[in-house]
């Protein structure tokens, strides 16, 4: 007889062994990111580029730092800064000295002391670093030990977002003993709440930390131990949430957000970032047109902001026509979210004026991964006006080198982050320096309002705030569309709150449920 | 066999070398601005001079690839351009868990396939057309595809097994099975359904020969005639095409280690090169290669175990 049983057999055998042990893991694999034994585990869309202080970038890559490096100080969820490893700080009159007191009883996981001197050559190191945020420190002219528990900052201008930057990658502290160790990328020396265990991470995908049993602040270490894995896709970042094996990850978009509310996880919201057209060229150096105020202003009103916040962005957003976030209480004006209205008959009389009622080109770069749905709707409402907008393909390695270079006129669908004061959306936006003013338009108007911003009091700041808000909007220096909103997943046993400016909440406000 | 060893090494330097050397050369055509990516966007051009030249990119690429090759030769594959961890310490804590899945896939592959395979050959008629049906559909879907169906019931529905990550064996046995389970059983779905016709046709054609109708009239049972003799001389031409399957599985990890956050090669295989970190894609191929050459010769040992004749071919 032919052996079709004995091949049954073996075939069932197998399927049995299979079948066995799925079952006996499967409890475990229910509770894989539970955190009943201690351990939080996160996801996490980026992964550390450099662990090395200075070369520390914030946002996404916050929750890698802060689980093994110490600030300055700290940053509430709603921006209020609180005390860290400064207890208090004070400014002179010109606001150009920062003195700060630190605590005496830190000590960094190399058993090394924290202290000014440690502070001063973080500081100084960061300054000079690779960091993309060094410019945070470019007013600081020295940072000096006056004794061992007081900082000295010295500016050669007042930095009205200085202390806010010291609550993040400026001010991360870490053991100056490490600086420049072979391993330093990979291989953190802090005084934070957790200590990476490098025998057990697989860099690049999985970072696993262990209690730092010396921290100075116990109260916010909710763990045992931390777990940050690293998911890259939309599915991959909901299989790990519902297959139990994360307690809370910033989700890359919202297209999950209704599947994952129905399955039962907390999703925690906030805005942070703004998306629309970064309309670049104003002096109009690619692109003549865009010289003219009245061809932006008719871009603004080219956009149909509602069918593109539901096209393009899941519905999940509110509409606007500024670049500040309601936060920002100096800055926000509400009546600006509405300034342009969808009017395409409008956007066509100012191209009329302008000179343009034949329309123009403009050439805007295109990633190729994601929706195209932003593109295909630029691209159509835009037309409708007579602009006709040629997409390139964009090498994703390229796409920002050539945005901040200079070789596009407008740029599409790139969130940036609204922050959180004016301060900061002039020094990253406005200024003919800005990171994102590549073709480094200079405008008095502009310059004026930053520098009453920065030097003022704080009533003329905020008056100054508001002002320089609307003369963006009026100048039309961007065609926002919508904020989108920031979602954060978390499972049933725990708690988040959001970071109103970040990416990522603050790992201290990821906590278990009581 | 000494002297057969000795020749399968030598191609297989050969072959390693030709391809460490057609990377190389590829990956500079393929260029960007490396310094600048690595610096960041807002360095100063001073900064993403001073890293070009600190990586010797500012050299001839030809004088960077003999420097690379001389280290590679004596084992140094150099480190990381982006984080700066050696490159043998990036693949080696990556390296089980790739060979976890593609040694586990290949066994699996074997089994199945050896069942299916004599089952369809032995029984003909509804069994040997299911089998080819399955054959045909297996190879028609994609394992991605088979991966996410497999981790939305199995994972996600179920809970039987991890949906994404991975459990080293030592930490705990039970969720390192969980945890590669399900990508293994979507890497050998198209592989099995491959290997499945080759042991069919294979045990076809031995039992057209002359000796295993001498074996029956001598009245061995059927299942010592399949088992010790016709598989044996059929195991030949299956074993051949399971290596090259093996090699194909190292491909097919990548995309599965991608759909279930697996920490393994083919992870940092399409960072390290959508990057452009040449020393991490040099030491993936160069590992790569020797994985593929060590294979081949142990395919060809076992072929040669399995019939004399080809020990002296």
């Amino acid at each position: 007889m032919v052996p079709i049983r004995t091949a049954v057999l073996a075939a069932s055998t197998l399927a049995l062994a299979l079948a066995m042990t799925s079952c006996s893991s499967g409890t475990e694999s229910s509770s894989g990111g539970q955190n009943s034994n201690g351990t939080l585990t996160l996801g996490s869309v980026v992964l550390p580029s450099s662990y090395a202080a200075d070369a520390a970038v914030w946002g996404n890559q916050s929750v890698y730092e802060q689980a093994v490096y110490d600030t300055l100080v700290r940053e509430t969820p709603d921006l209020k800064i609180e005390p860290s490893l400064a207890t208090s700080w004070s400014y002179n009159a010109d606001k150009t000295v920062l003195t700060m007191k630190l605590r005496t009883d830190v000590k960094f996981s190399d058993g090394t002391a924290f202290n000014a001197d440690a502070a001063a050559q973080n500081l100084t190191r960061f300054k000079n670093g690779t960091s993309s945020l060094r410019n945070y420190l470019s007013q600081m002219t020295k940072a000096e030990a006056v004794d061992a528990a007081t900082l000295r900052i010295t500016l050669s201008e007042p930095n009205p977002a200085l202390l806010q930057y010291l609550s993040q990658a400026a001010g991360l502290q870490q053991s100056p003993k490490s600086f420049d160790a072979p391993d330093e990328a990979t291989n953190p020396v802090g005084s934070g709440p957790y200590i990476l265990d490098t025998s057990k991470t697989v860099v690049g995908s999985k970072y696993v930390y262990k209690k730092n049993p010396d921290y100075w602040a116990p109260q916010d270490q909710h763990y045992n131990d931390l777990v940050i894995n690293v998911y890259q896709t939309t599915p991959t970042q909901v299989n790990a949430v519902r297959g139990g094996q994360v307690n809370g990850l910033a989700l890359i978009d919202n297209s999950a957000v209704d599947q994952l509310k129905s399955a039962g996880y907390d999703i925690e919201n906030w805005e942070l970032n703004v998306v629309g057209l970064l309309l670049l060229d104003r002096d109009g150096k690619l692109t003549p047109a865009m010289k003219d105020v009245r061809v932006r202003q008719a871009i603004n009103y080219a956009i149909d902001r509602d069918a593109m916040l539901k096209g393009a962005g899941q519905g999940m957003g509110t509409t606007t026509t500024q670049f500040f976030k309601p936060s920002d209480t100096a800055s926000y004006d509400k009546s600006l979210d509405s300034k342009y209205p969808y009017d395409p008959d409008k956007a066509k009389q100012l191209l009329q004026e302008a000179g343009y009622g034949n329309g123009f080109s403009v050439t805007m770069p295109q990633l190729a991964t994601g929706s195209t749905a932003q593109y295909d709707l630029v691209k159509q409402y835009l037309g409708d006006v007579g602009i006709n907008v040629k997409f390139v393909n964009e090498p994703a390695n390229n796409f920002l080198a050539d945005v901040s270079g200079a070789k596009f006129s407008a740029v599409s669908a790139l969130p940036l982050q609204a922050d959180p004061t004016a301060w900061q959306v002039a020094n990253f936006k406005l200024l003919p320096d800005a990171t994102w003013n590549p073709f480094h338009t200079a405008d008095p108007e502009v310059e004026s309002l930053a520098k009453t911003i920065q030097t003022g009091s704080s009533t003329e700041a905020a008056a100054a705030s508001k002002e320089l808000n609307r003369y963006i909007v009026d100048q039309a220096w961007f065609a926002p569309w919508y904020r989108p909103l920031q979602s954060f997943v978390v499972d049933s046993n725990t708690k988040v709150t959001p970071q109103q400016d970040n990416a990522y909440p603050y790992l201290w406000n990821i906590e278990p449920k009581s | 066999m000494y002297r057969f060893i000795v020749r399968r090494l030598a191609s297989g330097v050969v072959l390693i070398a030709i391809l460490t050397t057609l990377t190389f050369f590829l990956l500079y055509l393929s260029g960007g601005d490396i310094a600048r990516r690595i610096v960041g966007e807002g360095a100063t051009e001073e900064a993403v001079q001073a890293k070009a030249h600190e990586l010797g990119l500012d050299r001839s690429v030809w004088s960077q690839f003999t420097d690379w090759l001389s280290h590679a030769v004596s084992g140094d594959l150099g480190s990381s351009w982006f984080n700066g961890q050696p490159v043998s310490d990036a693949i080696s804590s990556r390296l089980s868990v790739t060979l976890s899945l593609v040694i586990g896939a290949t066994l699996l592959t074997a089994v199945l396939a050896t069942v299916l395979g004599v089952v369809a050959a032995t029984r003909g008629g509804w069994v040997d057309r299911v089998v080819q049906f399955l054959g045909v559909l297996g190879h028609a879907i994609p394992n991605f595809l088979i991966a996410i169906g497999l981790v939305s019931l199995l994972a996600v529905q179920w809970h039987w097994f991890d949906a994404t990550g991975y459990t080293e064996f030592a930490d705990s046995p039970s969720r390192w099975l969980s945890s590669i389970t399900l990508p293994v059983l979507a890497l050998v779905t198209g592989a099995v359904s491959s290997v499945a016709q080759q042991v069919r046709g294979a045990v076809i054609d031995a039992l057209r020969q002359d000796y295993v109708r001498t074996l029956r009239s001598r009245g061995l049972s059927e299942t010592r005639v399949i088992y010790r003799h016709v598989l044996r001389n059929a195991a030949g031409p299956a074993l051949s095409y399971l290596g090259v399957q093996f090699v194909g599985l190292i491909g097919g990890a990548v995309i599965i280690e991608q759909i279930f956050a697996i920490p393994g090669l083919g992870q940092v295989a399409v960072g390290a090169t959508s990057q452009g970190d040449i020393p991490l894609v040099m030491g993936l191929v160069m590992v790569t290669a020797v994985i593929v050459v060590v294979l081949n010769l142990l395919v060809d040992l076992a072929q040669g175990w399995l019939n004399p004749k080809v020990r002296h071919a």
